[in-house]
């Protein structure tokens, strides 16, 4: 009783730490927000200059960056890639990090599969680019369906490599006592583990939902000159060789971040309250 | 009974398997087959090329670039993947700890992983050029007067920093979600014998997460070894070359220049490489797991 | 409650899964016009060809013109080549990249389009110059040039009653008169490699040949005799700038030089929006790099910025042809020079921006010469190497690892070079 109530404290010692680390991203995310507000005469190299607040606080850059990217048209493009891509990642990898999860110790077939596709992690991405680029055209693929389909594939490595991490902490027996009553593997999967995986479908969620949402190649490669836009190529508008407009940049970026953030703040919630606490005994 | 149920499950995993293999091979395992290929010729990227046969392999083992560039980066990941794991445990315990504003705090440290990198460049750049300098001078350390980016000595620091502050956000979260498969009732029955702090942490909770441990090593080395984006936004390969990843070579000067031929030659030892380092690693870490 | 969840996530994919259809098609409206697409490698003018797509379709009403400005043109085109899904025109710069394009087969020779006759010479030769092998035709029509030299602060200058140097002695002395008043003559963005090219190929054009790469090549030279006198002036250079150089990117560098922390800033005219974004008011003049010790030896250096080639594939080069016709209209090019602060490729009386106020006397006379970047093959990297020798400033370790890795890099192109030679003689 005593050791419940000496829980309820708040940790101090981790409250300093974690303020003081805070300070290490404050700081650059005020820069962002106060170049964002700036036009680009009031940019200098001193460090007062950089450090000052704008001379108005004016959403004029804004407005111009979301005209410059077409950002609600762009904003469409990235959300449904987005959010299209995460649910089938967390459907076909969990399946796939589950077979391979629950055999792998014991099967060499599936131990050389997981094997061959976490490998898959490491393969950089410009010896694919040329080879993809041509495929996708052939298999009629050279659009956004082509894009996600990608999106699957680059991001299975790693998503399975984490479900079957986790499966290591869900105990056999779960699954045993649903056979006992006679349901298949299928459905057992289903209504047992899939539901105790969920803080694992939050952190894959994250995880992926990031990688695409601030990917730029595949898009550029795979969607070129079909005259649809994804953000972050939309972004590249700011910048050339010859000159890029940060100011134009930050605010974008700034409005690009938003929705991440919001889907990771749902997100952290489910990894936070995860079932398995309660699940695993 | 028994049989049917086993056979079932049996079918169940290769229906699940075969298909979702089938996909990964289609597009991941063949494309890079056919890169493969191109690196035996002299290809540009675009219009006619010739069969070189193993030319660009024994390019590839006298380029002091490509030499260089491999020492470079294992040498960053290294360091970054010890710092980042180091942070961003203890970064998840606090986080896991009992604190006001929990909400707040993981959003936050979650930023620097959104943040795209023209905004990452920019502003470490800035850092590293003005103001690290005039805060070095002001209270009197010699060494850091200078830009670290433009000391060809140190420039790889800077470069590990901004790895490591990205990255530590997504490790952290991972190592979040392992603590939550920590069940409530081990701590209570540690705190009866004893275990509190440090002790509590080396044998009852990093125990129970080494699997996610495994996984933040591997993500970390993989992260790393292809450090590209950080490397195009603070140096663009500088000073004198000496920041210049492999993943750097292969995309500036197989795409955008035209050695596509050549360096796909270096992607695929640098797969080979990278694929073994890893394989070592996992079975280092799942021999670990077993003997706990 | 989880079945639920599942059935809403089912759902939802499936809207979304419906909608990509729906967006799908709906793309492709073709009303039996002939459709002209253009590939245009700078971002930076999309606005200006967005008007001139918009007002020749609504001049034109056989021809349907698309022209798109993407960012990292050079890899779209590149990705789009290998899944031969060629554009009708590409707008692309005279450089290796050309070079490259001209070796494929892939771009159509296009000697008998009329308006080449309007192009200044100058230009028409440095892209045949940019050829591998000599090649049988013309591929090209250049649009825009731009110059590298020297801007500086004009406003400053006056002032302080400082002259337009016209040799290298002159230049060290202004420098020395400036860093005298306790200004910084030159500032410099050497963080990003491409920068240590500009004042190198300015002062390449005055001291060493046009074809010093095609003399390599043929093995005629090397680049330890040709590039020595630039790699030590280069070195004198540097004592006129920050003391720091490495440590500040392009972009400082063009904010410190707009602020007036700089007298001088060794760069190209392309430079100039960027600089002016920071300072409106800046008065911007330029001249070119007096890196000979006589002024006669002085050569502006200037380069194809903007050309447009038509494609092998192209359906139908009347078309494109009109299409072409209408980019060159005189208008249309002044209006391109003066938003983009560049030189024009065609001959006529426009109207020059003010910045090139102090390189108009070259132009006219056409005294210019190619950028030497141009030849270099860009995963040699040149311009680290350049950095790497400015920080270690080791002339001769420069030079030779230059010559060392000439061949490796231009492997393929030597032996080219060296199969036409021995077929056509030594013609060239």
């Amino acid at each position: 009783m005593t050791k419940k109530n000496a829980n309820m404290h708040t940790n101090k010692v981790a409250m300093v730490l974690l303020i003081l680390g805070l300070s290490t991203i404050i700081f650059p995310l005020y820069l962002t927000i106060v170049i964002a507000f700036k036009q680009p005469s009031e940019m200098t190299n001193s460090i007062s200059g950089i450090l000052s607040l704008p001379q108005s606080w004016s959403l004029n850059n804004f407005r111009e960056a979301m005209e410059v990217t077409d950002f609600w048209h762009s904003l469409g493009n990235s959300l449904l890639i987005t959010l299209v891509a995460v649910g089938l990642s967390i459907i076909v990898h969990s399946l796939m990090g589950y077979a391979l999860g629950r055999n792998k110790a014991k099967n060499k077939f599936y131990s050389f599969v997981y094997l061959f596709i976490v490998s898959g992690m490491f393969v950089p991405f410009a010896i694919l680019m040329m080879p993809l680029a041509k495929q996708t055209a052939e298999m009629g693929l050279a659009n956004w369906f082509g894009v996600i389909i990608l999106y699957v594939v680059f991001y299975m490595p790693m998503n399975v490599l984490l479900y079957s991490g986790y499966l290591v902490n869900i105990p056999m027996a779960l699954e045993e006592a649903a056979k006992v009553d006679g349901a298949s593997t299928w459905r057992t999967y289903w209504k047992i583990i899939f539901p105790i995986m969920r803080p694992m479908h939050a952190t894959v969620a994250v995880l992926t939902a990031l990688a695409v949402w601030n990917d730029v190649m595949t898009p550029l490669v795979i969607m070129a000159g079909s005259g649809q836009n994804t953000l972050p190529l939309a972004q590249l508008n700011f910048q050339s060789q010859f000159g890029t407009n940060y100011n134009l940049a930050f605010a974008s970026y700034l409005l690009a971040l938003i929705p991440i953030l919001i889907f990771y703040i749902i997100c952290q919630k489910q990894i936070l309250n995860g079932v398995v606490n309660g699940a695993v005994k | 009974m028994k049989e049917v149920m086993k056979n079932e499950r049996k079918r169940t995993f290769l229906l699940i398997t075969i298909p979702i293999l089938a996909l990964f091979i289609c597009f991941n395992t063949i494309p890079l087959i056919r890169g493969v290929i191109y690196s035996f010729t002299n290809f540009k990227g675009f219009g006619k090329y010739n069969w070189v046969g193993f030319q660009n392999y024994l390019d590839l083992f006298t380029d002091g670039r490509v030499g260089k560039s491999y020492w470079f980066t294992f040498k960053l990941a290294i360091v970054s993947t010890v710092v980042t794991n180091v942070i961003s445990l203890i970064l998840a315990l606090g986080l896991n700890s009992r604190i006001r504003a929990k909400s707040f705090f993981r959003g936050a440290y979650f930023l620097p992983n959104i943040l795209g990198a023209l905004v990452v460049g920019y502003i470490f750049n800035y850092f590293f050029t003005y103001i690290l300098p005039a805060a070095a001078q002001m209270i009197g350390l010699k060494g850091l007067s200078t830009s670290i980016l433009s000391n060809p000595g140190v420039a790889w620091i800077g470069i590990m920093v901004v790895c490591a502050w990205q990255a530590i956000a997504m490790n952290t979260i991972i190592y979040i979600s392992g603590l939550q498969t920590v069940p409530e009732d081990v701590y209570e029955a540690g705190g009866l014998d004893g275990a509190t702090g440090w002790k509590q942490f080396r044998y009852l909770t990093f125990p129970l997460i080494i699997p996610f441990f495994s996984i933040n090593m591997v993500l970390c080395v993989k992260n790393f070894l292809m450090v590209f984006d950080q490397i195009m936004a603070l140096t663009k390969g500088g000073p004198a070359q000496s920041t210049e990843s492999i993943s750097y070579l292969i995309y500036n000067n197989g795409m955008s220049g035209g050695q596509f031929g050549f360096q796909s030659a270096n992607a695929v030892v640098f797969f080979i490489v990278i694929v073994i380092v890893s394989v070592a690693q996992m079975k280092f870490s799942s021999s670990k797991e077993e003997q706990l | 409650m989880k079945g639920k969840r599942i059935k809403c996530l089912g759902l939802a994919l499936c809207c979304m899964a419906s909608s990509l259809f729906v967006c799908g098609c709906g793309a492709s409206a073709n009303d039996g016009k002939t459709e002209i697409e253009i590939v245009q490698y700078k971002p930076e003018a999309a606005n200006y060809f967005k008007t001139v797509e918009d007002e020749f379709n609504a001049t034109h009403d056989d021809i349907h013109l698309k022209i798109s400005s993407p960012n990292d043109a050079m890899t779209i085109l590149k990705t789009r080549f290998i899944r031969e899904d060629y554009p009708d025109i590409i707008g692309i710069g005279g450089d290796i990249n050309y070079s490259y394009f001209v070796d494929a087969e892939i771009l159509a020779d296009i000697s008998d389009y009329s308006g080449l006759q309007n192009i200044n010479q100058g230009y028409l030769d440095i892209d045949e110059a940019l050829e591998l092998v000599p090649t049988e035709g013309i591929f090209a029509v250049p649009y825009v040039a731009n110059a590298a030299g020297i801007l500086y602060n004009r406003d400053m200058f006056e002032e302080h009653g400082w002259q337009i140097p016209e040799n290298w002695e002159e230049l060290k002395a202004l420098c020395e008169n400036i860093k005298a008043e306790g200004i910084l003559p030159f500032y410099f963005g050497f963080k990003d490699t491409w920068t240590c090219l500009a004042p190198w190929n300015s002062m390449a054009v005055d001291l060493s040949p046009a074809d010093t790469t095609k003399q390599v090549n043929r093995g005629e030279t090397t680049f330890s005799k040709e590039y020595r006198e630039i790699s030590e002036k280069y070195l004198e250079l540097l004592n006129y700038g920050p003391d720091d150089p490495f440590a500040y990117g392009y972009n400082d560098a063009c904010t410190a030089f707009a602020r007036g922390e700089s007298a001088m800033y060794p760069i190209g005219s392309y430079a100039a929006p960027q600089i002016l974004s920071v300072n409106p008011d800046l008065n911007l003049d330029s001249f070119v790099m007096p890196a000979n010790d006589s002024k006669d030896g002085n050569t502006l250096n200037s380069g194809v910025d903007l050309q447009f080639c038509v494609m092998a594939e192209c359906k139908n080069k009347e078309a494109a042809y009109e299409v072409l016709d209408f980019l060159f209209a005189d208008e249309n090019i002044q209006k391109y020079i003066d938003a983009q602060t560049a030189i024009p490729c065609k001959e006529g009386d426009f109207q020059l921006p003010s910045i090139l106020d102090g390189m108009t006397e070259y132009i006219t006379s056409g005294n210019m010469k190619d950028y030497q970047d141009h030849y270099y093959p860009s995963e040699m990297a040149v311009d680290a190497q350049i950095q790497t020798f400015l920080l270690n400033k080791d002339v001769d370790a420069f030079l030779t690892k230059f010559d060392n890795d000439w061949p490796r890099y231009n492997r393929d192109i030597i032996r080219l070079v060296q199969e036409y030679e021995k077929q056509h003689g030594n013609a060239n």
